[in-house]
């Protein structure tokens, strides 16, 4: 897993851990839909996220706009998979950009300076292969078509067009 | 020691001045003039004083709900101009023989006042015998602006009934930045006064400003800059419509504060207007600054005698380390003697209106005249 | 009696002396949430000071949160002031990553302002900025990409451009033929040639229904091209490099607004060849090439250029009643 600290937010580290062929998302999911305390995670499904860049666009967002009193949902994690949506459609977030039933990929996401705490706890609960958080590594996860609908853009595999979809996150909710 | 009788009446206000120019030889001394408020005026210690002889006015002031009609000034111009003359030359205790020429305002303005007054120019011309000097009305304004405030290089908002420019001086010329694309700062609070009802006695700008110091509801109107220029039409229309709203607001029918929960009033209208239109009079001038890099910035015309557009502009320029000049009544609203001054200034260097070139015209760009008394 | 003797009620002529700067306490009102786990409040909008050498405490520059530069751990970039214009400050930065360098430009408030007419302004023109960006990343006009955005707080996160601005490369180029004099012997081709890149890009922008609202040649970039994936390959051998090379790139967009009238294009036009010419006048006799360009690249440029005829007799001859 990574550390990650973002400038100007540094006092708010991220954890960061990409998994491979999850087997119990279901599990992860019901985790998080009981509002389990152990399980206080953003899991996002690796299938549409672009970059790291875009990735940390949301965490700022979110991060940022807890800070400045405009929290949406109901705390930094959910936030921050509520910030990878265009608009403002709580439900709808959840079900194209968390964990679903059957997610194979998972990117999870714990805004905590723990690190090693962290580490232990999701490799005992996520039944999958822990790589490197990189950009390669996410290009060869996507699901183009999903990207796609997700965006309303037609093509997600270039600059141009992610470029777009982060100015997007950032002007959601204007 | 050059002296020089100025004739003013582009608008609704008459005034008749005389202004002695010293010449650089001759020691500077206050000079007792009859009108008790006027004394001499130092300038910054490198130019001489300019003495002001006699600065009268006389202003044609319509009924609540009305504005003035060039047919109606022109007669009040003829009627005035005779006797302000009279009055100015007794105050000034000069002769005939003393006064170098008779400056008058060209333009720009309202054709027919302007037509009364210059005739009234030309006919002392003739009768005197002395050169007329045509005189742009709002490099008056700006000059007299420098003589009494000291302000050396300004960046100069000039703001009145049919005039909202901003300024800056280069090679000769009082370059126009920015200005209003539509209508003038001050024609669009007139006419808001004449939808209120709101009376013209002194001005109704000045009873605006006194309306809006009981505000304090700010209402939502248009914000027009585009770039270096600002527009006033939009908001207008707005405004008006709020003030029709208010003239059938009744106890059964009212218009309450979302905040406060009080009823909007008049004062409020008159707030939200001038903190609207002042906000983007600063910010035009702000950005010429930053273009120009200046330091200083100099208010004239009628609209600059008010104070909160005084008050904002000093904010504005302290926060940048510079500073706003500005005049009272005598010398922000229209008047003769900075006709007299910068005629007299341009005379100096020579200039002079011939007889057959004393025309007037409603339009005349500032940027036009050649401003060739500084360097 | 004539009326005028008898108004005393201002005072005398103001400002012999100029106003002491007063400091204003910039603080922006923001309400912060206190989170259960560990967010607690991000100090407001600093002020950074500095003495000067009176010792007088004098007021830098000032920075919105969450960017207020109070140490954080990890904290490895700096925030640097680039420009300080009339309405925005303008900082080098990073974002999201250290390896990400950004373009934050922050609005500050204006004391003069009424502050609800101050803060609706500032989130208007952020917003406006942003959106204008976004919508030209859309539709394939080169700009820089946005990053993030505090609307209510006042700023802007803007992608950092590498390369110069076209003035710059201008004024360089004197120096470039003077070194490559043997190699070069194109005469003006650079030169059109960079004229007509810009027309090109002025066209795109304005084919979207985007007016840039200021255009200089210091909004103007010149990006070098990436060729290929990731990184630059190595410049072919043959191809002479120019001071021109690159992409056109337009930043700036403080005064843009969203607008398909041909008087507003021509106007465009005109403050891009106004500025040719006050600051680039030995090469102004080109500017047509950008004019050209600009006609052919898309339907309804020619309506646009006619319109240009009449903006530029019009100048600044506006009807002015006294």
């Amino acid at each position: 897993m990574e550390t990650i600290l973002l400038p100007h937010l540094g006092q708010y580290p991220l954890q960061v851990g990409l998994f491979l062929d999850v087997q119990n998302a279901r599990y992860l999911r019901q985790q998080l839909l009981d509002g389990n305390t152990e399980f206080e995670y953003a899991f996002l499904d690796a299938a549409v996220l672009l970059s790291r860049e875009h990735v940390l666009a949301a965490c700022f967002r979110a991060i940022n706009d807890i800070l400045q009193g405009r929290m949406k949902s109901k705390n930094v994690h959910s936030e921050i998979v509520f910030s990878l949506s265009p608009n403002n459609n709580i439900s709808e977030c959840f079900r194209r950009f968390g964990v679903g039933e059957t997610t194979k990929n998972i990117v999870a996401i714990k805004v905590d300076n723990n690190a090693s705490q962290i580490q232990e706890h999701l490799q005992n609960h996520v039944q999958g292969q822990i790589v490197p958080f990189t950009d390669e590594t996410l290009a060869s996860l996507r699901d183009e078509a999903r990207v796609r609908k997700a965006y309303k853009v037609d093509s997600s595999s270039n600059e141009e067009a992610e470029a777009f979809i982060i100015g997007s996150m950032a002007l959601k909710g204007s | 020691m050059p002296i020089a009788i100025g004739l003013e009446g582009s608008a609704n206000k008459l005034g008749v001045g005389i202004i002695l120019h010293p010449s650089s030889s001759t020691p500077s001394s206050p000079h007792d003039s009859a009108h008790s408020e006027d004394e001499a005026f130092t300038s910054k210690p490198t130019s001489p004083p300019v003495q002001i002889l006699a600065n009268l006015r006389h202003t044609f002031v319509s009924p609540p709900g009305t504005g003035f009609l060039p047919k109606d000034t022109a007669a009040h111009h003829r009627r005035w101009v005779v006797r302000l003359t009279k009055q100015a030359l007794k105050q000034a205790r000069i002769q005939l023989e003393d006064v170098d020429c008779i400056c008058y305002t060209k333009g720009p303005g309202m054709g027919a006042p302007l037509g009364a007054v210059a005739i009234a120019a030309r006919t002392l011309s003739q009768l005197w015998d002395k050169p007329l000097i045509g005189v742009n009305h709002c490099v008056g304004h700006i000059e007299m602006g420098r003589a009494i405030t000291g302000a050396e290089n300004p960046v100069v908002l000039y703001v009145s009934g049919g005039n909202t420019q901003v300024i800056a001086y280069s090679a000769q010329r009082y370059r126009i930045f920015g200005e209003a694309l539509d209508i003038a700062v001050g024609n669009c609070l007139d006419r808001f006064a004449r939808v209120l009802n709101i009376s013209n006695d002194p001005a109704p700008g000045y009873n605006i400003e006194q309306l809006a110091k009981d505000g304090k509801c700010l209402l939502e109107l248009p914000y027009a800059v585009k770039g270096m220029d600002v527009s006033f039409s939009g908001i207008l229309a707005r405004v008006e419509e709020l003030a029709r709203r208010l003239t059938t607001t009744t106890s059964t029918n009212p218009w309450l504060d979302p905040d406060t929960g009080l009823d909007i009033t008049k004062s409020d209208l008159c707030f939200t207007l001038q903190e609207t239109v002042f906000a983007m009079l600063v910010e035009i001038t702000e950005r010429a600054m930053a273009h120009v890099g200046a330091q200083q910035v100099l208010i004239v015309g009628g609209v600059g005698c008010n104070e909160r557009l005084q008050q904002m502009m000093g904010i504005m320029a302290s926060e940048r380390g510079g500073s706003v000049y500005a005049t009272d009544e005598r010398f922000c609203i229209d008047n003769g003697i900075m006709i007299a001054h910068a005629g007299l200034l341009a005379h100096g260097k020579g200039f002079e209106t011939k007889l057959e070139e004393s025309t007037f015209t409603q339009r005349f760009r500032t940027d036009e005249v050649l401003v060739n008394w500084r360097d | 009696m004539p009326r005028a003797l008898s108004i005393t009620t201002h005072n005398a002529s103001l400002g012999e002396a100029p106003l002491t700067p007063e400091w204003h306490s910039r603080t922006v009102a923001s309400e912060t949430a206190a989170h259960k786990m560990s967010f607690t409040a991000v100090p407001t909008a600093s002020n950074s000071y500095q003495l000067n050498d009176s010792n007088e405490v004098q007021p830098l520059h000032s920075l919105p949160p969450p960017f207020t530069t109070t140490s954080s751990p990890g904290q490895t970039s700096s925030t640097k002031l680039i420009r300080q214009g009339a309405e925005a400050l303008l900082y080098y930065t990073h974002f999201l990553s250290p390896s990400l360098p950004c373009a934050l430009k922050y609005r500050p408030p204006k004391s003069y302002r009424h502050p609800i007419l101050d803060k609706r302004l500032t989130r208007a023109r952020i917003l406006a900025e942003a959106r204008v960006l976004v919508r030209c990343k859309r539709e394939g006009v080169s700009v820089p990409a946005v990053l993030g955005a505090g609307w209510e707080e006042g700023w802007i996160a803007i992608e950092w451009v590498n390369g110069s601005t076209v003035r710059d490369a201008i004024f360089g180029r004197k120096t470039w033929r003077q070194e490559n004099q043997a190699s070069y012997e194109g005469g003006e081709k650079d030169l059109v040639g960079l004229m007509h890149k810009i027309g090109c890009a002025v066209g795109k922008l304005h084919q979207v229904g985007v007016i840039h609202g200021d255009l200089t040649t210091s909004n103007l970039m010149l990006r070098p091209t990436v060729s290929g994936a990731e990184g630059g390959e190595e410049p072919s051998a043959t191809s002479a490099a120019t001071p021109f090379d690159g992409t056109i790139t337009l930043i700036d967009f403080g005064l843009a607004a969203q607008s398909s009238q041909e008087e507003d294009r021509a106007v465009d036009l005109y403050v891009l060849e106004r500025a040719f010419g006050s600051t680039h006048p030995e090469v102004e006799h080109l500017f047509p090439e950008v004019l050209k360009a600009y006609g052919e690249s898309y339907k309804g440029a020619k309506v646009v250029l006619r319109k240009l005829e009449d903006v530029r007799m019009r100048g600044r001859k506006k009807s002015m009643i006294g």
